[in-house]
C-alpha cells in the first residue's frame, strides 16, 4: 500500500448535497407532499383593516357535500400566542388587519374550500383605522387592542456616554430621517402546512419551520395542548430567510383543522395570499443625528426609531436589538443615545428577515459616513479607517471585537476597486452634460457571526453513530433550509473521521429524533452546529483511535484516519481499514459501538437589562462596493460592478460560500432598487410577481467577491457566520453610489426609476427657476 | 351582427379543437364560445377568482394550421393569428423587411411565454400595455376578421387604429376569429424605432412604450406615425404630435415640441406601477430618443 498523504476537505468547492436531486426535480417538498385520507384547508381572510365581526353564518358552508370541517373563533378556545402574546389562531370580536383569519374551512379539494369559502357570509362594521405609527401615537387615534394603551408595542433604550456633551464638542453635526419601506420574503415555496392528530391526541406537524424546537413552544398556546405532545417533521422546503422564525395563525389554524375532522390537513398558501399574509421585512423611520471632530473621528449617535408595529406582534418590532448594535458598534461611536419604539397600527405585521434590523439600520449608518466624510471634505476611505476599530476593542454594548479585520476589509474594497480615483472623478463629471452619469459607492457594517444568545441558549445538540460498514449518520438540531448545512457538516465531519463526504447521511428533519436547535437565524448555523459537529466526531475520532491504537500497538496520538484506513501520522502508512477497525470493535470480547453525543454552547452572554452584553461568540464586518450608471432622464439604474469584501473567519466550503454571498447581494440589491410591497391604507397593492420586483437574472450584476480570514479563536476550524452581512450592505452602497453619480440622497428607498427621474426633475426645475 | 345570449361559468361547458379555419368558424358561429390561443392572458384571466368568466364553449384553435406562418404577397405582409412572439423575434422576413417586430419581441416576457403567447392574442386581449401593438399601429397595420355567415367564410379588414374600443374591447364580433395581421412592407426610406420602459424590461408590464416611424429623406419626415401603449385606455396614436411633425425636418425645437404634444395625446393614470406624472415624463424622453434615433433605452 502506498502511504496515503494528509488532506484537507476545508475551503474546497463543494457542492451540497441536497443539489443534484433540487435540480432535476426529484426532490418531494413539503407543498408537493401528500398523505393518505388528507384534507385540504383554507382561510378566509377579512381583507379589510379593521372592523367588527357583527356575524358570521357558516351554515351554507357546513352543508356543502365534501366539506369536513368549518371554523370560527366561536368553535376554539380563546387562545392567545405570538411573540406579543397578543394573536390568535382565528380572530373573534374584530379584525385588526386584512390578513386577519375570520374563518377556516378542511374539504377534499382546494376547490370545494373555495367554494365553502364564498359561501360564508361574515357581516362587517367598520371601524377608524390607523395605519401611520405616528398616527397610532396620538391620543384619540384608534385602539387596536384594548389592552394596549396608546397602541404601544415593544419599546427598546440604549444609551451610553454623553450625548449633548460630545454634540456641543462635534465640529460636524448631521441629521437626517431615514424612512425604509415594507419588503417581503418571496420564498420560491409558499406558506404551507401539514397537521396530523393521532388519536391520543398528539399532534404531527409537517413543517417549513426554521426553529423546529421553540416552534413547539410557540405552537403549543395556540393550540392548548402540551408542546411535549407536538412532534415537528421538516421536509425539504423552498426557502425561509427569517419567514419561517415564528408560528403564524395559518399554522395553528390548520392543526385545528385536523382536529376537527379527525383526518391529516395540509394549507397551502396561493402566491398572492402569501404577499398579503405572510411577515415582511420590518419598515422603520430612523431619525438619526451623528457628529465628528474636524480630524475626522466620530462623536456621537442620536437616535430615534419609530417602527409601524401593525396590527400584532412577530419578531419585527424586536429588530431594535440588532438596530441598536449597529448603531452603537458600526464605527467606533464612544457615545450613544438611542431610542426605539413600535406602535400598532391597522397594517400587516413584519417578521424576522435575513440581516433583522440590521439592513434597515446600516442604510442609515453607511449613508451617514459618506455624508460625514464629505462634510469634513475627507476621502470616505481615510475618514472610514479612522473610526474603524481593532482587534480587542469592545463595543458600547459590550460586544468584544475579537479577530476583527475591519480596516484590512475597507482597505481591500478601496484598493480593488479603484474607489479613491473614481470617486473623485465622477464627482468632478456629475454636473458636466451627459444623460448617463456614473458613480461610486461604499458601504460597511458589522454582524454578530457567532451566533446571538437571545435565548437562555444558543445551543446545538449533536449526535453521530457509525455502522459496520464506516458509514456515518450525523443526527444535528441543525436545520437545512437550502443554506446549505448539509455539505458544511459533512465536510467537517469526514475531515475528523477520515471517510469520504458521500458516506455520511444527515438527520435533521424530525423533532422526536434529532437533539435540540435553537433555530436557523443570525447567521449561526455554520458556526454553532459546527462547532457541533465538529466537536462529536472528535469524540467518535478519539474512540476508533483509542481502538485502533490497542490494535496496532502504538499510541492514539501516532495515527490519524485518512481516506477510509488508519494510518501513521507520521508518514500516511496504512495500518487498517477503518471499516475493518469497526467490526473488530463492534464483534469483540468487549464489543463497542461508536455512537457519540455533544452539546455545543457557544461562549457568549445574554444582554442584560440596559442592553450590555458580549451576545455573540464572533463578530465580523462586511465592506461592499457598488459602481452604477444612472440614465438621468428615466431614472434607471445599471449596477456595472459589485464589489464584496467579508470577513469570513475561514472559508469551509468555497462553492456555499459564493453561494449565500451572491443570493444576499441580490436580495440586498432587490431592496435597494425594485422591492416594495406597496401597503396602502392597509391593503397590499402589490400582490404578485409583476407587481413586486424582485431581480431576475439579466438584472444581476457581475459581482467580485473577495473573502478575509481572520481566523476565529472560536469558529469551527476557525470560521465565522457570514449569512446576513451580504444583504445588510448593498442599499447604502447603490445608495452612496447614485449620490456620487447625480448628487442626490435617497433616504427613502427603494430608488425607483420614478423616483429618481423625479428627484433630478425637482432638481433641475429648482435650480432652472433660481436662474 | 350577432348578439345571441352567452353563457357565462367558471367552467366552460364544451371543448372543441379545430384543425381549419372553417370549422373554427362553424364552431363559434353562435358567439358563445371562449377562444383559446396560447393561454398566457387567457389562464390567468378565467383562473377562480379571476376576471373572466367563460362561454359555453370553450374552442383551442392551436391546432389550424391555416393561422400559423408569416409571408409576403404583392408587397404586403401578412402574419397569422397564431405567429407567437418567438417567431417573430426570428423571423427572417421580418427581420429585413419591418425589424421593429423582431426588436419588440426581444422585450416581450420570458422565453417560456414568448413561445407559447401569439400574436393574435396580444391584439385581442387589448390590452393598453399590448406590446405587439405599439410598433404594429405606426406600421399601419390591418386585422383581417373572419366569420361564418350565409353558408361561407366571410372576412372584414379593420385598420388597427379603429380596432380597440377600450381596456380589453375589441370592434371583434363574438362570433369572429382574428386571422391574420396585414401590413404593407415599408418603404426603404422608412425608419421604425421602438421603446419599452422598465429596469428588467422583458418582465415588465409596460409602464410606457413608444413607437416612431417616418419616412426620412434627409432629415425631413413624412408619414410620420407616433404610438403609445400604457398611457390610455387602449395603446393609441399621437395624433397632435404626428400631425405637428408632418413635413418637417429634426432640430432640438422640433424635437421638444413633438415630445410635449405626444404627453399632451396621452391620457395616463396613476396606477401601482407609475404615477401619470412619470408616464408622462417618459413619452417626452422616449420620443426624443426616437426622434434622434437612438432606441438604446
Ligand atoms: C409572465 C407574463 C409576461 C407577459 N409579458 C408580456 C409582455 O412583455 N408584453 C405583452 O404585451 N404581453 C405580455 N404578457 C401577456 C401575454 O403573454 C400576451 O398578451 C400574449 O401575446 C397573449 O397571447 P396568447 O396567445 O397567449 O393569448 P390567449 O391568452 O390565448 O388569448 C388572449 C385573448 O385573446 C383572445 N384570442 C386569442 N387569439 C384570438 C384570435 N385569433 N381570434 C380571436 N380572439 C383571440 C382570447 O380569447 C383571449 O381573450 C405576459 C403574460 C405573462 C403571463
Amino acid at each position: 500500500m502506498e502511504p496515503i498523504a494528509k488532506k484537507s476537505l476545508i475551503g474546497q468547492r463543494v457542492p451540497k448535497p441536497d443539489a443534484p436531486d433540487k435540480a432535476t426535480g426529484r426532490t418531494t417538498y413539503i407543498n408537493d407532499m401528500v398523505l393518505p385520507k388528507m384534507l385540504y384547508g383554507k382561510i378566509l381572510h377579512a381583507g379589510r383593516p379593521h372592523a367588527l365581526i357583527k356575524n358570521i353564518d357558516v351554515s351554507a358552508a357546513k352543508a356543502l357535500p365534501g366539506v369536513y370541517a368549518v371554523l370560527t373563533a366561536a368553535d376554539v378556545p380563546e387562545m392567545f400566542f405570538g411573540v406579543g402574546r397578543d394573536n390568535r389562531p382565528l380572530k373573534g370580536g374584530k379584525v385588526r388587519c386584512v390578513r386577519d383569519e375570520v374563518a377556516a374551512v378542511a374539504a377534499e379539494s382546494e376547490e370545494l374550500c373555495d367554494e365553502a369559502l364564498r359561501l360564508i357570509k361574515v357581516d362587517y362594521e367598520d371601524l377608524p383605522a390607523v395605519f401611520d405609527p405616528a398616527e397610532g401615537a396620538k391620543e384619540g387615534a384608534p385602539l387596536i387592542h384594548d389592552n394596549k394603551p396608546g397602541n404601544r408595542s415593544l419599546a427598546y433604550q440604549f444609551k451610553h456616554g454623553d450625548v449633548a456633551a460630545a454634540e456641543a464638542s462635534s465640529d460636524v453635526v448631521i441629521d437626517s430621517v431615514f424612512n425604509v419601506h415594507y419588503v417581503t420574503h418571496c420564498c420560491m415555496g409558499t406558506s404551507c402546512v401539514i397537521a396530523d392528530f393521532d388519536c391520543d391526541g398528539k399532534l404531527t406537524i409537517y413543517s417549513q419551520t426554521q426553529y423546529p424546537y421553540n416552534f413547539k413552544m410557540d405552537l403549543a398556546p395556540a393550540l392548548g395542548i402540551h408542546p411535549g405532545d407536538i412532534r415537528v417533521i421538516q421536509p425539504p422546503v423552498g426557502g425561509a430567510f427569517g419567514s419561517k422564525l415564528d408560528v403564524y395563525p395559518f399554522e395553528p389554524v390548520c392543526a385545528l383543522l385536523a382536529q376537527a375532522a379527525r383526518r391529516p390537513v395540509k394549507l397551502t398558501f396561493s402566491r398572492e395570499e402569501e404577499f398579503i399574509n405572510a411577515p415582511t421585512r420590518q419598515p422603520v423611520r430612523i431619525h438619526m443625528r451623528t457628529g465628528a471632530k474636524k480630524d475626522g473621528t466620530l462623536t456621537f449617535r442620536k437616535v430615534d426609531c419609530l417602527l409601524n408595529n401593525g396590527a400584532y406582534t412577530s419578531w419585527g418590532p424586536t429588530v431594535p436589538f440588532v438596530m441598536m448594535r449597529t448603531f452603537s458598534s458600526h464605527f467606533r461611536v464612544p457615545n450613544v443615545d438611542i431610542d426605539c419604539r413600535a406602535i400598532y397600527t391597522n397594517n400587516p405585521y413584519a417578521g424576522s428577515f435575513r440581516g433583522y434590523g440590521n439592513v434597515q439600520a446600516t442604510y442609515a449608518t453607511s449613508i451617514h459616513a459618506d455624508m460625514m466624510a464629505e462634510k469634513l471634505g475627507m476621502e470616505l476611505l481615510t475618514f472610514s479607517l479612522k473610526n474603524a476599530q481593532k482587534s480587542g476593542e469592545v463595543t458600547p454594548q459590550g460586544a468584544r471585537l475579537n479577530e476583527c479585520v475591519f480596516a484590512e476589509c475597507l482597505q481591500k474594497a478601496a484598493d480593488v476597486t479603484d474607489f479613491t480615483a473614481k470617486h473623485a472623478r465622477y464627482a468632478a463629471e456629475r454636473n458636466k452634460p451627459g444623460r448617463i452619469k456614473r458613480g461610486i459607492g461604499m458601504a460597511s457594517s458589522i454582524h454578530n457571526a457567532g451566533g446571538a444568545k437571545i435565548h437562555k441558549s444558543d445551543g446545538c445538540g449533536t449526535m453521530i453513530k457509525l455502522d459496520d460498514y464506516a458509514r456515518a449518520t450525523v443526527i444535528t438540531g441543525a436545520s437545512e433550509i437550502g443554506q446549505g448545512i448539509d455539505a458544511v457538516i459533512c465536510q467537517v465531519v469526514a475531515e475528523e473521521l477520515g471517510i469520504p463526504m458521500s458516506d455520511i447521511t444527515i438527520v435533521n428533519n424530525d423533532s422526536a429524533i434529532a437533539p435540540w436547535d435553537v433555530g436557523v437565524h443570525a447567521s449561526r448555523t455554520t458556526f454553532i452546529a459546527g462547532n457541533a459537529a465538529q466537536r462529536a466526531a472528535r469524540k467518535a475520532r478519539e474512540q476508533m483511535l483509542n481502538a485502533a491504537s490497542k490494535r496496532a500497538n502504538m499510541p492514539a496520538d501516532a495515527l490519524d484516519l485518512r481516506e477510509g484506513w488508519v494510518v501513521h501520522d507520521s508518514d500516511g502508512t496504512p495500518v487498517l481499514k477503518i471499516d475493518k477497525l469497526l467490526r473488530e470493535m463492534h464483534f469483540s470480547r468487549e464489543p463497542e459501538l461508536v455512537m457519540v453525543s455533544e452539546y455545543y454552547e457557544p461562549p457568549s452572554e445574554p444582554e442584560n437589562k440596559e442592553h450590555v452584553g458580549d451576545m455573540s461568540a464572533a463578530y465580523s464586518h462586511a465592506v461592499h462596493v457598488a459602481e452604477v450608471e444612472v440614465d438621468t432622464e428615466t431614472g434607471e439604474i445599471r449596477i456595472v460592478k459589485f464589489t464584496s469584501v467579508q470577513d469570513v473567519g475561514r472559508v469551509i466550503n468555497e462553492m456555499g460560500l459564493e453561494a449565500q454571498l451572491e443570493g444576499g447581494i441580490v436580495m440586498g440589491i432587490g431592496y435597494a432598487l425594485s422591492e416594495e410591497l406597496k401597503i396602502v391604507n392597509g391593503q397590499v397593492r402589490n400582490p404578485s410577481f409583476r407587481d413586486y420586483k424582485v431581480l431576475t437574472a439579466p438584472e444581476v450584476p457581475p459581482m467580485e467577491l473577495h473573502f478575509i480570514e481572520s481566523h476565529s479563536s472560536t469558529g469551527p476550524m476557525g470560521a465565522k457566520g457570514i449569512a446576513e452581512l451580504p444583504t445588510i450592505v448593498p442599499a447604502p452602497a447603490i445608495a452612496n453610489a447614485v449620490y456620487n453619480a447625480i448628487g442626490i440622497r435617497f433616504f427613502d428607498p427603494p430608488m425607483t426609476p420614478e423616483k429618481v427621474a423625479r428627484a433630478i426633475w425637482e432638481r433641475d426645475s429648482k435650480l432652472a427657476a433660481a436662474e | 351582427m350577432v348578439s345571441q345570449a352567452t353563457t357565462e361559468s367558471q367552467t366552460p361547458q364544451e371543448y372543441a379543437a379545430p384543425s381549419t379555419i372553417e370549422e373554427a368558424l362553424r364552431s363559434i358561429a353562435d358567439g358563445d364560445a371562449t377562444i383559446l390561443a396560447g393561454g398566457t392572458d387567457l389562464m390567468l384571466q378565467t383562473k377562480p377568482g379571476g376576471r373572466l368568466p367563460y362561454r359555453r364553449k370553450l374552442v383551442n384553435i392551436r391546432r389550424i394550421a391555416g393561422l400559423r406562418g408569416v409571408g409576403e404577397k404583392d408587397g404586403r405582409i401578412s402574419i397569422g393569428a397564431l405567429v407567437t412572439i418567438t417567431d417573430i423575434a426570428n423571423n427572417e422576413l421580418l427581420k429585413t423587411a419591418a425589424p421593429v417586430l423582431p426588436q419588440t419581441a426581444d422585450c416581450f416576457a420570458s422565453g417560456q411565454i414568448r413561445n407559447m403567447g401569439t400574436v393574435g392574442g396580444n391584439i385581442c386581449n387589448a390590452s393598453p400595455a399590448g406590446d405587439m401593438i405599439v410598433p404594429l399601429l405606426v406600421l399601419d397595420a390591418e386585422v383581417e376578421l373572419s366569420a361564418w355567415a350565409k353558408g361561407a367564410v366571410a372576412t372584414r379588414l379593420v385598420p388597427l387604429s379603429k380596432f380597440f374600443t377600450g381596456p380589453g374591447r375589441t370592434v371583434k364580433q363574438p362570433n369572429e376569429l382574428l386571422t391574420r395581421i396585414v401590413f404593407a412592407r415599408p418603404d426603404k426610406k422608412y425608419s421604425v424605432g421602438y421603446i419599452k420602459s422598465g429596469p428588467r424590461p422583458a418582465l415588465e408590464i409596460s409602464t410606457v412604450s413608444a413607437a416612431l416611424s417616418a419616412i426620412r429623406d434627409n432629415d425631413k419626415l413624412s408619414s410620420v406615425r407616433i404610438a403609445l401603449g400604457a398611457v390610455g385606455p387602449t395603446v393609441l396614436r399621437a395624433v397632435k404630435a404626428e400631425a405637428y411633425l408632418e413635413g418637417k425636418t429634426v432640430n432640438a425645437q422640433v424635437v421638444a415640441e413633438t415630445a410635449r404634444l405626444a404627453a399632451e395625446d396621452a391620457s395616463p393614470i396613476d396606477d401601482v406601477r407609475a404615477t401619470a406624472w412619470y408616464r408622462r415624463h417618459l413619452i417626452q424622453v422616449y420620443v426624443k430618443r426616437l426622434l434622434e434615433n437612438d432606441s438604446q433605452g
